[in-house]
Parts: structure tokens; sequence; C-alpha cells
């Protein structure tokens, strides 16, 4: 380990990577004092917040967390935002990972053809989507469901889920089936119970990317959703910074409700974020 | 990506060699992964299809009429096509989206690999890619509200710079710093999203190349130009493909940065994302959808012009090691 | 064996199919129209349930209810109900009453056609009061409206009225001694602001990214000046810019630009930066719609005393309506039409002035006090709408960003105008 640095040290001479060194701590400790203010802020008084945006709550405030949760909905948004990005990601990984273990293992003009096409969905923007999704899920009653939205976004997962589990299957030894199947084992049996156990590191990374993004998911959301019981956490905050319109915004109230949104993200993070890295590395670099 | 697509011709040798073996009985493992491949795949391939290739069409359908999103649909044809490119807002925003996208990429990916070089180098090295990482995690209206206050003028940046002995610093927040604004966060998010991945690829180069190089004396940039690039060409590769599809996609971020209360940003800042949005979603008027949609398929039709041009350009002979 | 496994994933296959059909067959189910009975119907609002006009409004669904065994189906969708009603009556979903601004409202529904006349609700009596709604809501609000494909402007019945100008702090010895009485002309608003400058105060405080609240100054100077902004806007030829009057009002913000009377700063900050450097105390007047006192309610100093004039000149004040329309596809639009009749009530409508503390159409409905100035305001004999209805997308793609580059210094008056002008032209071109 310690040859291997030494050897390839010499990429810029000490003063270069000394400064390089000094940037990337800067902006770590940048990163680390931003989330630091968010949480700090979170628990002052709105007023207080508009005068002096930076300094530290005087009398920790944790009503601005009551009222976020109760006044500000981000409660029950809250709920639909665990339950609509935890189910559709579920259902979008169930659906893709046999999809992409075929494409990848198939190597013919139709599989990749097939993979071709989801790659492309990549780049459609989610604007294209919206008007087309909303007509056909009202013409279904799917329209301010949290059904519906999860079903939007277990299609719009499909593209990059496909495409990194293609990517994580590629890089799955092929020995192990071969095994199985001279054993007598049929295409499912294998896939579950050979080539899914190997393969839980990036489909847990394909979990946890596409909680995020649906976690995160704005327009979406506020166009397919309406009642205040159904919309998600995005959606909450949105409406809520909306209403500054009219009546005036209440600074603390909004960073606890950015907290609530961003608090699930650094849990995550800290607990899953080194897998979550590799995992992705793994699928993107095959 | 790369890899997937680009296999087929590399191991046609190989498969030609085992479907001959399996039409003459032998070979299982093949026979049943093509008996696999349609079960396997339909399900994903039907969700896909229903959820998002069907609206695509959709869309394309909707961006021939002139619609209200309630009343009648009026048969306009290409009209819809040739307004957009007589609009200068419009050709502003296709040139705001390649902007964001060449610039905001060249930028991502040196700093990326300089990164990966120095990241090396560091203690806890582990740590300071995960904090790196950490803001492509975060929705982009939290950049919005905090930009509002870090980049005021008395705000803590300024008073960083003033420590520094920047006594006049920029109006960061005026309407014309809005588009570097936009850049530089989406530089900062995106650089800790490739950082790791890049910095794996390099991981993976194994030690003795680089011995044997420092043995016939090149030097740190001639190792980096001949080891360390072409090694790890295919990731770049992949990663140059998924930096473009999703620089098209930057919305929130502009809309946040730019827009008031109620107001859209400038002009001057859209991109083809916001400009859809303002045709979809105008505020005081009715929608105009077929504009709308016709904007988005001439996005989706460039990036996807550019994605292939791309696959084509950093098309190399991987380097086996 | 290969049989077997074939079937498996055939069955995989078919689960999957029955369980989407499931689902989208139990929502369906589900979400049927259920307020068929007599005077039910479903209102969506543009306020949270924790905003006080929603608490104004829901006291009253609960008496409606209460004397008309009614239900209402209340959905708190929020501003962003501007942008869910074009799609929810594509979808023939749409809700039987929903309110918002009689821009958004005409915007979204009435200029295409999809908003109900509400003509009928004006002959309805108030019930307790016997007096039809004509009676209580002034006719001037409909006047100023622009008329629908139909030739209505009664799209929009008002519950809350709303106007723009120039908000300050009363009791603040530095604003009451350059200000001994209202300028009645420009040169005299200039007077003030230079007479603030030299007792050390900013004159205008102003969010330098707001494009509309700034615009408002050349709006009202275009009004004094007899131009009228929607026939400016409309010009497909962009001539009306060349009216010498038009120059000369954008002259006249240019000496508030070059003058040094905005506020330091303004062009780099968002927004609400300069409206709490405002209330702070930091400088003398702030734009904005009358709301602006509810929105800083909770962070003025104590003795805060709030007044309003308009920039000098200006012909008529201008008039924002809040109120309730219908979708012309409402399924219960009679229903609907009683509640509207039924929360003008005064005992009603109050809530708006008491627990919103926001003006109502009423004149027997006191302002709060802190709008007292601006109810007075509004009770000239005509109103307009700001920028005379001047709607759509010219706003944002013709005016805004060369208001605000003109704003910030960056632009001439002559150039603003010319810019204005070409841009014009290529925007009616595009607009086909």
């Amino acid at each position: 380990m310690r040859s291997r640095s030494r050897t390839r040290s010499g990429y810029g001479s000490g003063l270069a990577t000394r400064i390089g060194t000094a940037a990337v701590w800067l902006v770590v400790a940048a990163d680390l004092l931003l989330v630091l203010w968010i949480l700090l802020t979170s628990l002052r008084g709105g007023p207080d917040i508009l005068h002096h945006a930076f300094g530290l709550p005087t009398s920790p405030k944790t009503d601005n967390y009551a009222t976020a949760l109760d006044e500000g909905g981000f409660a029950q948004a809250a709920l639909n935002s665990v339950l609509t990005a935890g189910l559709s990601s579920v259902v979008a990984v169930a659906l893709a990972a046999p999809c992409a273990y075929a494409l990848a293992r198939r190597r013919s003009r139709t599989s990749s053809a097939l993979t071709m096409t989801f790659a492309m969905g990549l780049g459609v923007p989610g604007q294209v989507l919206v008007v087309p999704l909303f007509v056909g899920l009202s013409r279904v009653n799917l329209t301010d469901s949290d059904l519906g939205l999860g079903l939007v976004y277990v299609g719009l997962a499909m593209p990059f889920t496909v495409f990194l589990l293609t990517g994580f299957f590629s890089g799955i030894p092929g020995v192990l089936e071969e095994a199985a199947v001279l054993d007598g084992a049929g295409p499912l049996r294998t896939f579950v119970q050979v080539v899914l156990p190997v393969a839980r590191g990036g489909l847990i990374t394909a979990f946890l990317l596409q909680f995020i993004t649906a976690w995160n998911e704005t327009l979406f959301a506020l166009v397919l959703t309406n009642s205040q019981g159904k919309i998600t956490l995005p959606v909450a905050r949105s409406s809520f910074v909306a209403a500054q319109q009219f009546n005036g915004l209440d600074y603390g109230t909004m960073f606890a409700g950015v907290c609530i949104i961003l608090a699930p993200m650094i849990a995550l993070f800290s607990w899953m974020g080194s897998r979550i890295i590799q995992g992705m590395t793994v699928g993107i670099g095959k | 990506m790369a890899t997937t697509i680009d296999n087929p011709p590399r191991t046609d040798a190989v498969r030609g060699r085992s479907e001959r073996t399996a039409r003459t009985g032998v070979g299982p493992l093949e026979r049943q992964r093509r008996r696999m491949f349609w079960p396997f795949t339909a399900p994903a391939l039907i969700v896909y299809a229903v959820l998002f290739i069907a609206p695509v069409g959709y869309a394309l359908w909707t961006s021939l009429y002139k619609w209200d999103g309630m009343g009648a649909m009026d048969w306009r044809g290409l009209q819809n096509y040739t307004l957009l490119f007589r609009d200068p807002r419009f050709r502003t925003s296709l040139f705001n989206t390649l902007e964001l996208m060449v610039i905001g990429g060249t930028i991502t990916f040196v700093l990326s690999f300089a990164l990966t070089l120095v990241l090396r180098e560091m203690r806890a090295k582990l740590f300071a890619r995960s904090v790196l990482f950490f803001p492509s995690l975060v929705n982009g209206m939290v950049f919005g509200i905090a930009a509002g206050f870090l980049f005021s003028p008395t705000g803590p940046v300024n008073q960083a710079l003033k420590l520094f002995g920047v006594t006049t610093p920029p109006k960061w927040l005026s309407t014309d710093n809005l588009l570097p604004m936009v850049l530089g966060t989406l530089v900062w998010t995106a650089t800790g999203y490739y950082t790791p991945i890049i910095m794996a690829a390099v991981d993976q180069i194994p030690d003795y190349l680089y011995e044997a190089a420092e043995l016939d004396g090149a030097g740190p940039f001639q190792r980096f130009r001949h080891i360390t690039l072409p090694c790890a060409w295919d990731v770049i590769a992949v990663c140059a493909v998924l930096w473009t599809v999703s620089s098209v996609k930057i919305f929130e971020l502009i809309l946040l940065y730019g827009g008031s209360t109620d107001a859209y940003p400038p002009v001057s800042s859209w991109n083809t994302a916001v400009y859809v949005y303002t045709e979809a979603f105008p505020q005081g008027t009715v929608p105009r959808l077929g504009t709308a949609t016709a904007a988005a398929i001439v996005s989706l039709a460039m990036v996807t012009l550019i994605t292939v041009v791309l696959r084509r350009l950093l098309r190399r002979d991987p380097v086996e090691y | 064996m290969g049989r077997t496994t074939v079937s498996a994933s055939r069955v995989v296959g078919a689960a999957t199919a029955v369980a989407l059909a499931l689902a989208v067959s139990a929502c369906s189910s589900g979400a049927g129209d259920d307020a068929k009975s007599g005077g039910s119907f479903t209102y969506w609002s543009m306020w949270r349930s924790d905003e006080p006009q929603a608490k104004a409004l829901k006291a009253a669904i609960d008496d409606f209810t209460a004397a008309t065994g009614a239900k209402v189906t209340i959905t708190w969708a929020g501003r962003d109900i501007a942008k869910k009603i074009g799609p929810a009556i594509a979808a023939n979903q749409a809700p039987d009453l929903w309110d918002e601004s009689d821009d958004k409202v005409y915007g979204t529904t009435a200029s295409a056609g999809q908003a109900l006349d509400l003509s009928p609700v004006l002959q309805l009596q108030v019930p307790e009061e016997n007096v039809p709604v004509s009676q209580v809501i002034p006719a001037k609000y409909f006047d100023m409206l622009p008329k629908d494909p139909s030739g209505s402007n009664h799209y929009v019945i008002p519950y809350e009225v709303v106007t723009n100008a120039m908000f300050y702090h009363a009791a603040d010895p530095a604003v009451a001694s350059a200000m001994p009485s209202p300028p009645t002309d420009w040169a005299g608003l200039l007077k003030v602001c230079d007479a603030l400058k030299a007792a050390g105060k900013a004159c205008i405080a102003s969010e330098g990214e707001d494009p509309w609240t700034n615009a408002l100054y050349f709006d009202y100077l275009l009004n004094g000046a007899g131009v009228n902004v929607a026939q400016l806007s409309a010009d497909k030829s962009g001539a009306a810019w060349d009216n010498p009057a038009v120059l000369t009002a954008a002259q006249q913000v240019e000496q508030l630009v070059k003058g040094g009377h905005l506020i330091p700063g303004y062009d780099a900050t968002k927004f609400p930066a300069q409206e709490t450097n405002w209330t702070a105390g930091k400088a003398a007047f702030y734009m904005d719609g009358n709301y602006v006192t509810a929105e800083v309610a909770k962070q003025v100093p104590a003795g805060w005393k709030t007044a309003s004039i308009l920039p000098p000149t200006a012909k008529a004040p201008d008039a924002g309506l809040i109120g309730f329309a219908i979708p012309k596809r409402a399924k219960n639009a009679a229903a609907a039409q009683k509640f509207i009749a039924f929360f003008l009530q005064k005992k009603h409508l109050s809530g708006i002035s008491t627990t919103a503390l926001n003006i109502t159409p009423r004149t027997d409905i006191p302002a709060p006090a802190e709008l007292a100035d601006v109810q007075k305001t509004l009770e000239a004999p005509t109103v307009r709408l700001s920028f005379d209805g001047a709607g759509g997308s010219w706003l944002p793609k013709v005016l805004n960003e060369n208001y605000l580059d003109f704003w910030h210094g960056k632009t001439t008056a002559a150039q603003f105008v010319a810019k204005c002008k070409a841009d014009q032209v290529t925007y009616w071109q595009t607009q086909g």
C-alpha cells in the first residue's frame, strides 16, 4: 500500500499536491459547514434569521419542527414520500434486475438494441413526459394518488436502473451459473438462488440511488398530486414557500422543513454512503 | 453502457461458436439464456413502454398541434418547429443548454481527474470522498435558498474574501452572474458524483505499468497521458455520456436561482428545459403544449445526436491488462 | 425442467399484469364522483389550510354546511393550483369551485373559454342581507377586467382586493421630515428622495431580481402619461414604443436609478433581503402589493405604522382581485354559486379583514388599521389592472429582462425602449 502511493505520488510534485489537498479540505469543510448552518438555522426564529442570517440559536426552538410537521403538513408528506419513494424503488429494482441480467448475459442484436433503447431514455427531459402522463393517468383515475405517482416513478427509474444493473451483472463471472445449470437448475432458480445473492450489492445500490431520486423529485409530484394528504415532501416544501406570496414566509419553519427532507439523506448516506459509491462505480465502470 | 453495447462485436466469434454448439445439443447455459431472454426482459419492457415510450410518442404527436391542454387540438404540422427556430428566446435556450453541457462537462472532468490524483495521496480519503459526493444527493432547492443568504453582499462568502484582501467582490446574485452561478453549483455537485467513479477506474490500473514507465524515465505528465488516461478511457466515455444526457435535464437549479417568488428567471438564463416549462406551465396564460413538446423533442433529438457522436469519438480499442 | 421454468417466468409476468390491472381498477372505483347529492360541491383552494384566509373560508364553509346540509369537499391546494387547474379541466376532474387572483383565473381558464360566466351570481341575494351580490361588490372591479371569448368579464367574483403602492413607515422621523406631504409630481418625489439621501437614508428598497414590483413604477408612470400598457404590448409592429410619452416615462424611472435613490446592493441580493432591509429602516419606500403588511407583520419593529402613496401623476390606483371562479365543465355549478353569495355576507367576509388582515371588496367592511390608507385609495371611482392587464407571456418574454437590465443601470432609457420594441416584434412573430 505504502509503496504504491510512493510510486504514484510523482504526478504533481510537492507543492501542487499540497495546494490540491488544501483545496479538497476547504471544499469538504464548506460542505459540512453548509449542512451545519442549515441545521442551526432550523432552530431559530423566522424574523431573527432574516435580520442576521448567520448566528447561533439564542434559545434553540424546536417548535419550528412542530409547526413544520403539523401546520406545514410535512408529517403526512414525509409518510407519503417514504411510501412512494420506497415502494417505487423496490418495484423498479425488481423489474429491472431480471431484465438487466438477461441483457447482460445475452449478446445478440436484439439485446444490444434493447440496451440502447433503455439508455436513450436517460436523455429524455421530464418535461416531455409530464403532460402525456397526466392525461394518461387521469384516464385511469390515478391522478392525485400516491399509487399513480409511484407508478410514474417506476417508469422513470427504468432507464438508469437497467443501465446500472446491466453494467453490474456483466461484472459477475458466468462460472457460477454454469455450475448451477449443470446441476439442472432452471433460469429462474439460477437467477434467484445463484446470481441475485452475488449481485446483492448492486441491487442495494440501485435501490438507494432510485430512492434518493424519487425522494427529491419535484416536477411530477407537483403536477400529479394536489390534495394536502397526498403530496410528497418536496411539494410540501414548494407549497409552503409559495405561500410567502400574500402571507409571508416563516424562514425558521422552512429551514426545519429543509432539514426534514435532508435528514434521511444524511442518515442514509452516513450509513450506506460508501456502499452507494462502490456499487455505482462497479455498475458504471464495468 | 460502453461495454455492454460495444462488446458484441468482440464476442461475436465466441457467440458464433457457442450457438453452433447449442444447435448440436451442447451448451445448456447458452440455450437457457436464450430461452429466458424474453420472459426476463418483458416486465421491465412493458412498464418502460407504457410509462415512458408511449408518453414520448404522445408528445411527438402533440408537437404537431396547437393545443391549450383543454380545448380542441388544431393541426399545425411542422409549424411549431419553424416558429421555435425563429424565436430568439429558444435559440438562447439551446445555446445555454450547450454551454452548460460543454463548459460544465469540461470543468467537471478536469476537476474530477485532478481530485482523483489528489485524493489518492490523502489521508482520510474515503471520508473526503464521501463528503464531496454528498451534494449530489441534495434537492436542488436547498442550494437556491442557501445561495441567497451565502452570497448576499454582506454574506459569509464576501466576508471570507475580505480576509484574503478582496474588497470589491463580484455581485454574485446579479442577473448577469446567474448562469455562472448555476454552472458553479453544477460543477460542485457533479464533480463529487463523477470523482469516485473515475477514482475507482484509476484504482484498477495495475502498479507495474507505472513502475515500468518510471524505469523508462517517463515524467508524471507522460505517465498520466500514456497510462492513466488510456486505461481509464472506457469509464470516462460512459461518464461523458451520462453527463451529456443529464446536463440537458438541468431545470430546478435555474428556476430557483433566477426566479423570485412568482417570476421566471430572465430569458438570457433559460435552457431548453426551462423553455419547455414556461410554455407548458405559463403564468397568466393558457399552456402552449404544441410548442412546449416541440421544444422538448428538439432537445431530445439534440441530445441523441450528441450522444451518438460522442460515442463515436470516444470509442477506442480497450486497453487490455 | 425447462418447461417448469418457462411457466414459472410466465407466472411472474402474468402476476405482474394482474397486479397492475388490480391496482388500476381498485383506484378507479375508489375515486368516483361522490358529491352528487343536493347542494354538495368540491372546492380547490389557493390557500394552504394553515393560512388565515383558509381559516376564514373554513369557518364560512362549516356554517354553509350547517345551514344548508350541503357537503363541501375542500382541497387546500396552495398556490400551485394555477398549474393544476388546466390539466384537471383537460382530464374532466376539475373542481366545482376554485379561487385565484384575477390574472391567473383569466390566463389559465377564462381566456380559453373554460370559465363559467358568473353574471347570475350577481343577481343572487346575499343571505340574511336582502340585497343582491351586485350591490355589495362594486361594478368597477369587473369593468377593469379583460373579456373572455364570450364577452363576459364576470368570470371571477372577488372576496379580497389588492392594490400596489409605495409603502412606508409613517412614524419614521426621517421620512416624515423628508416628506411633509405626499408629492404631487415626479419632481416632488425626486425632491423627497434627495432629502432622504441627505439624511443618510436610501429612498427606495427594491428586490433587484424581481421584475414585476420594480416595473410597477414604469407602469404607474405610463398610466400618468395616458399610455395603456395592454395596448402598448399588443402592437405587433412595436411602433407603439415610439410614442414619446413612453420614452419620457422610462427617463423618469432612469432618474431614480441614476440618481442613486435605490438602496445600495439592490442588484446583488435575492428576495426577501431588501424587504427585510426596508423593515429595518434602511430605506423609506417599498413598492409591493398591500399584502406586504401581512408578509412583514412578524418582523417589523414596535411602533411601526404603515402608510402608502402612489407614484405621483398616476391617474388611477391599480387593483387585483382574489376571488372565486367556476370551471365551465363543473358538475355542481349551481351549488358553488350559492356558496359564493353565502361567503359574501358581511359576517363571513369580515374574516378576510380581521383574520387575514387584508382588504375585502365590500366598502362596508373596514380594512385593518394599517391598510386604512389603501382602502381609501381603492375608493377611487375607477381602478385599473396593473400593466392594464397586459398578460400572457409578454411580461417574461418581452419586458422583464429588458426592464431589469435598465433598472440595474446597464442600459439607458433609450436603449431599453429600443430593446423592448425589437423583442416585441419577434415575440408576436412567434406567437402564431
